[in-house]
């Protein structure tokens, strides 16, 4: 602080006299300008409607469910194509873990995700819950060195099928994206499908850009519009699904760039 | 005959298509991407989403509005000041000034101040900015660099010229003087002129020499008029060119 004194009384001794002789050059070498302000922060975000729940913390979820007796099903693959119908908007939190794709979560899967983030978070400011079932479906396995037949084999273990779009675990509190956003990702890219981490804001943006996209779409033929008057008789080539999809599903798989 | 040949050979053996397809039972993996058929393969990038043009680069549409900007508070002083000093001031000099010492420039001011004459230092972008709205535009190329300028209300051009002698640090550019622009050559010639009262004298003086010598032959005898101008008849006629001298002499008597 005097040294910036020093120096800013030097330099009005230096402009002085330079001013009378008028030396421009000299003046604009020695005049220092030096201001003094205040600093304007933003204002932090208010957390005054934020309710934390009873148990913050992510709940251990069975490995396997509470059946009085285990039904061995079918693959049943439709519960993993198309868009998810179900738990595709926020509840209570404000970020999650939100699925670009079809796929299976085992019970590997969430105590991964559980630990990750339960060791992470801080449980008086934040809260996480799941947005997924315990795993229900049985999936089932021959035993090891078993010849082929002698029918189905025995149920090995249950998963929990995710549609695209589903979130897979809420975060809230009094915090923001960028404290959690490391933690959701680590996690995000270790699940079986391809994930993305999401805020409440975010994933309407991408829901808006996906609108937008069907709104300014140049190009007047549309996979909606030769599909539904089956041009050509495209319908012998597509799947009664691609009516509703319009392409941008292909069993689990997202195309995001599809209209 | 070909045709006969050919649906014989076609008859005994049979068609059969070039290509079969095959039915292989349906795939339940889901850990790849199906190939897609080659008609959807179409359809997708014929149906594939085309984004709006790309509207004008910001700036295009609107006209480009050269930035103005607000003059502080100083500098329309300063070119007030200019406007007066242009209005009032018979003498505006354009010097430069060579890193004079400040105690040099004290007796430089102390001298000129003398003659009246003031140093004003503007900078050069006030007076080009001044100069451009003015009729003195042709002033503005000289002030480029370190320049003063030496004003005063009445041309005291030789005080000046004086006083800058003394000073070899600070060289006259050109000036402004009665509304005339000189160069450096042109205002030390103006130096070298009389002043004003003095030529305005001298020509009083001839004018009134003339009358008065026209006066004074008038109010001679008129037989010296007569002789006079029987002169001037000799003269005029061919063979009074031996007669001229007297005739000369007698009208610068």
């Amino acid at each position: 602080m005097l040294s910036l004194m020093k120096s800013a009384v030097v330099g009005l001794v230096h402009t002085g006299p330079s001013m009378a002789v008028g030396f421009h050059g000299l003046v604009r070498n020695h005049l220092k300008v030096f201001c003094a302000g205040m600093k304007t922060f933003e204002v932090p975000p208010d957390y005054s409607d934020v309710v934390l729940p009873e148990r913050p913390k992510l709940k251990f979820m069975n490995k396997v469910p509470n059946f009085k007796k285990a039904k061995k099903e079918m693959k049943k693959l439709r519960d993993i194509q198309g868009p998810a119908q179900a738990a595709n908007t926020f509840t209570s939190g404000q970020y999650g873990i939100v699925a670009f794709g079809g796929g299976y979560l085992h019970h590997g899967h969430m105590e991964m995700m559980r630990l990750t983030i339960n060791r992470a978070l801080n449980p008086r400011t934040t809260f996480a819950c799941w947005r997924i079932n315990a795993p229900y479906k049985p999936i089932t396995r021959k035993g090891l060195g078993q010849r082929m037949g002698g029918g189905k084999g025995a149920i090995d273990h249950y998963v929990t099928p995710v549609k695209c779009g589903r979130l897979i675990v809420e975060v809230g509190g009094r915090l923001e994206l960028a404290e959690v956003e490391p933690v959701l990702k680590q996690v995000a890219k270790k699940l079986p499908f391809p994930a993305k981490v999401v805020s409440r804001e975010s994933l309407a943006a991408i829901q808006q850009e996906d609108q937008d996209m069907g709104k300014n779409n140049q190009n007047p033929w549309t996979f909606q519009r030769v599909a539904q008057g089956n041009m050509l008789g495209i319908r012998k080539v597509l799947s009664p699904l691609d009516l509703h999809n319009h392409g941008k599903y292909t069993g689990k798989f997202y195309n995001p760039k599809r209209v | 005959m070909a045709a006969t040949l050919c649906g014989r050979l076609l008859t005994k053996s049979g068609w059969q298509p070039v290509v079969q397809s095959v039915r292989h039972g349906s795939k339940a993996v889901t850990r790849h991407r199906k190939p897609m058929h080659i008609l959807k393969q179409k359809l997708m990038a014929v149906t594939e989403y085309i984004p709006p043009p790309p509207g004008a680069p910001p700036g295009a549409l609107t006209p480009s509005m050269k930035l103005v900007q607000e003059e502080s508070g100083l500098v329309l002083l300063l070119k007030k000041e200019l406007h007066t000093i242009f209005q009032d001031c018979k003498m505006i000099a354009v010097i430069q000034d060579n890193s004079t010492k400040s105690e040099d420039m004290l007796h430089l001011k102390h001298r000129l101040h003398k003659h009246a004459i003031k140093i004003k230092f503007i900078s050069n972008q006030v007076i080009r900015s001044y100069l451009q709205d003015s009729p003195y535009l042709n002033m503005s190329p000289l002030f480029i660099g370190p320049n003063v300028l030496f004003v005063s209300k009445e041309p005291k051009v030789k005080e000046m010229l004086l006083c800058l002698k003394s000073s070899p640090q600070m060289i006259l550019l050109g000036a402004c003087i009665e509304k005339t622009l000189l160069s450096r050559q042109g205002v030390l010639n103006y130096a070298k002129l009389p002043s004003v009262t003095v030529v305005q004298g001298e020509l009083v003086s001839g004018l009134t020499m003339l009358t008065s010598q026209t006066s004074s032959m008038l109010q001679r005898h008129p037989a010296q008029l007569s002789l006079l101008l029987q002169q001037y008849l000799k003269q005029q006629a061919p063979e009074g060119s031996t007669e001229t001298s007297p005739g000369d002499s007698t009208p610068k008597e």
